[in-house]
């Protein structure tokens, strides 16, 4: 009965893996066949294996429950009577001690891709720097002709040694929430046994499990220890970007292209240019009305029959004069038909003007 | 006394094919999907600058309201989160309470935007969308609704424009942004932001939602979509969660300067709540806010921690300050069902006797 039971699991294991393959393969041609470049022809996107590289990732979370599935069926889970925990821990060793290595790490978008893959990418374009990597960087000097270029080199391998290293220590973090995560994950099992509120599916396991692996990253991701390697790992990507960038922009220079330092510094002078434009033509719009507020109150004051001479109304109030607060506290709608007179008399007098 | 494992092997086959079954017959409906339409509630056109729109959300009946709300969303992912679906929509549902809605699209900000500060936002852009609002409805001081970071803009904006905000609502707003739960700020506070942004330029929308993505690693990356295979033949569900994931990762980049700026003096110097907040040159204090304040927040909320939220209390200067605590998460605040039945009617309630 034993035997049958196991050639059973062997079978269907085999058949699940079929099954997934299948799948995915069809997912792959459907993603060839609706290029509308077809299947084999040039794609001014890259190779033809990109979108089924988009696919995967995006398929990545359920091969990686379908693994959970499978491992946790080779592992004996529910297979007679034995012992629960070695079993659970059978299953954790399958699959490397990382049930949710992909869930913490394979995240690949394109922004957010690998850095690793990032540097692959680098040496592959710019082939010059790949010898900065075996520099002696700590104790090799530089000089002559190319010095400059050289401690840029030597910088560039440096920095992204010291990256290497923080990600390094990021990763062993997310390994301690993944075996942390598991140790709960017994506790909770634990903890049930005192009631009748078993575990009778994979997916129930399953969704423990996930309960535990979050609590403990939880914990983890909150910790001082994490804040810091956390920190340094993104500033060390930081400055490996910043002196890829100044590579680049020298590139660029020999080669007569603008920078993307000259990029940005255009930029941020046109935006500069732009505030202050905004703010004197928001200053001048403020005279304007205030002039305006002030010559039609001399006008109301003259059909009032008062005498105080028009000419003073060419006098420019006060912004904060008692006139112009009282008609800051008045509703909009009370204001309306002065609002709309000198919105005329601004029409008149300056043409028209921008909204 | 019972083992916590109740796993018979053949209820685990049949479970394995069942997931199996449900992956390879829905993916013929995810094929068939069209791209999900947000709810498209009829509106107008108020106001359009660079890249930002404000709409007036149009109800089947006339507003009853005699004071319009500014819906002001965060930087980060787009306001249609208000308006996600025909029978999830916040928006349609204040609307048939009788407000007056409108909202605040900030758009997609490219290169060009790449040095806009929160000054360009919350005393430009912002202070100009109000003013579009109030002249289109002709009234002197508008209510806020203001959301997550948005909801930090519009506390900012109140406190320094006091006269032309009547009432002040914020939902899943953070206010005290080092609460010890505050996963974001930790990660956040050992970070070179000048060097990060130095590099990056404006911040790929790509990489924060890694980055948010990354708070629960397991539960957004893998076990949601597991539950996806639960619904892949329900063409209604199918739909609704594909929306939900259009929206997610349909986001903008931010511009880099405000990104600076809101990382360093909000969540690394914790200024809001510290008092010495300049934001282009005018001090935001608080205490200045006199207006009634309606405070949201989400007791499951991992973006915000309610603790953050619930500071607003201790800080604001108004005498009327009421808070309000939904049972659920940052997200579900807009979508779920109960928060239909419960938050837009609790908005139109509090707003109705300040009207």
């Amino acid at each position: 009965m034993g035997e049958q039971a196991t050639d059973f699991l062997k079978d269907y294991q085999a058949m699940a893996q079929q099954s997934w393959d299948a799948w995915t393969r069809y997912l792959q041609q459907q993603t060839v066949s609706a290029t509308p470049f077809g299947a084999g022809a040039a794609s001014p996107f890259g190779p033809a294996s990109a979108g089924d590289d988009l696919m995967a990732r995006s398929m990545a979370a359920l091969k990686g429950y379908s693994d959970w599935l499978q491992g946790a069926v080779s592992s004996g889970l529910g297979q007679g009577p034995g012992d629960w925990q070695q079993s659970l821990q059978g299953l954790f060793a399958s699959l490397g001690g990382q049930p949710f290595a992909h869930a913490f790490a394979s995240i690949d978008s394109e922004a957010a891709k690998s850095f690793a893959h990032l540097w692959q990418q680098w040496t592959q374009a710019n082939p010059a720097s790949v010898p900065g990597m075996k520099f002696d960087v700590e104790h090799l000097a530089a000089f002559g002709y190319t010095r400059e270029r050289q401690r840029l080199q030597q910088a560039l391998a440096a920095a992204m040694q010291d990256y290497s290293e923080w990600a390094g220590k990021y990763q062993s973090l997310i390994q301690r929430a993944n075996t942390e995560g598991f140790e709960r994950l017994q506790v909770k099992l634990a903890e049930l046994t005192d009631s009748a509120r078993q575990i009778e599916s994979l997916k129930g396991l399953y969704d423990l499990w996930v309960d535990a692996a979050e609590e403990a990253y939880g914990q983890i991701a909150l910790s001082e220890e994490f804040r810091h390697a956390y920190g340094e790992m993104v500033n060390a990507q930081g400055r490996v970007r910043q002196l890829q960038q100044q590579q680049l922009d020298a590139l660029c220079r020999d080669m007569g292209l603008p920078s993307r330092s000259e990029v940005t510094a255009l930029g941020k002078r046109m935006h500069e240019l732009r505030r202050e434009v905004r703010g004197q033509r928001a200053a001048s719009d403020h005279d304007d009305v205030a002039a305006l507020r002030a010559e039609v109150a001399a006008l109301k004051r003259q059909l009032a029959g008062k005498t105080e001479p028009a000419a003073s109304t060419e006098k420019k109030s006060s912004p904060r004069s008692g006139k112009r607060a009282a008609d800051d506290a008045a509703p909009v709608d009370a204001r309306r038909p002065k609002a709309s007179a000198v919105a005329a008399r601004k029409n008149v007098t300056r043409g028209v003007k921008r909204k | 006394m019972y083992p916590p494992l109740r796993l018979d092997p053949a209820a685990l086959m049949g479970e394995i094919a069942a997931f199996q079954r449900k992956l390879a017959a829905g993916m013929d409906n995810l094929k068939h999907q069209l791209e999900p339409e947000y709810a498209n509630t009829p509106r107008e056109l108020v106001y359009r600058e660079d890249k930002l729109a404000v709409w007036r959300m149009k109800g089947q009946g006339k507003p009853t309201a005699k004071t319009p709300t500014l819906i002001v969303y965060a930087l980060v992912n787009t306001v249609w989160m208000t308006d996600l679906q025909e029978d999830r929509s916040m928006v349609r549902n204040l609307l048939e309470q009788g407000e007056d809605i409108y909202l605040l699209d900030w758009g997609y900000p490219d290169a060009v935007d790449r040095w806009l500060t929160l000054d360009d936002y919350i005393n430009g852009y912002l202070d100009r969308c109000v003013d579009a609002v109030r002249k289109h409805a002709g009234v002197a001081a508008i209510n806020t609704l203001g959301i997550c970071q948005g909801g930090t803009f519009s506390l900012c904006y109140a406190a320094t424009h006091p006269e032309k905000v009547k009432n002040v609502i914020t939902m899943v707003t953070p206010v005290d942004f080092q609460t010890p739960d505050n996963m974001l700020s930790s990660w956040s506070q050992q970070m070179d932001v000048d060097l990060f942004v130095d590099t990056m330029g404006n911040i790929p929308a790509e990489l924060l939602n890694w980055v948010y993505l990354t708070l629960k690693p397991v539960r957004l990356n893998q076990q949601k979509y597991v539950g996806l295979v639960d619904i892949l033949d329900n063409p209604k569900e199918l739909q609704n969660f594909l929306r939900m994931e259009r929206w997610i990762f349909d986001s903008p980049d931010q511009a880099g300067e405000a990104f600076r700026e809101f990382i360093k003096e909000f969540y690394q110097q914790n200024k809001l709540i510290k008092g010495d907040l300049i934001i282009g040159g005018k001090p935001v204090d608080l205490g200045m806010i006199t207006q009634p304040v309606l405070n949201i927040f989400a007791e499951q909320d991992h973006l915000v921690p309610p603790d953050a939220s619930r500071a607003l209390g201790r800080h604001v200067g108004s005498t009327d300050y009421t808070q309000l605590a939904f049972k659920g998460g940052h997200i579900g605040i807009y979508v779920s069902g109960r928060a239909q039945r419960e938050v837009p009617p609790a908005i139109h309630q509090w707003l109705s006797t300040r009207d």
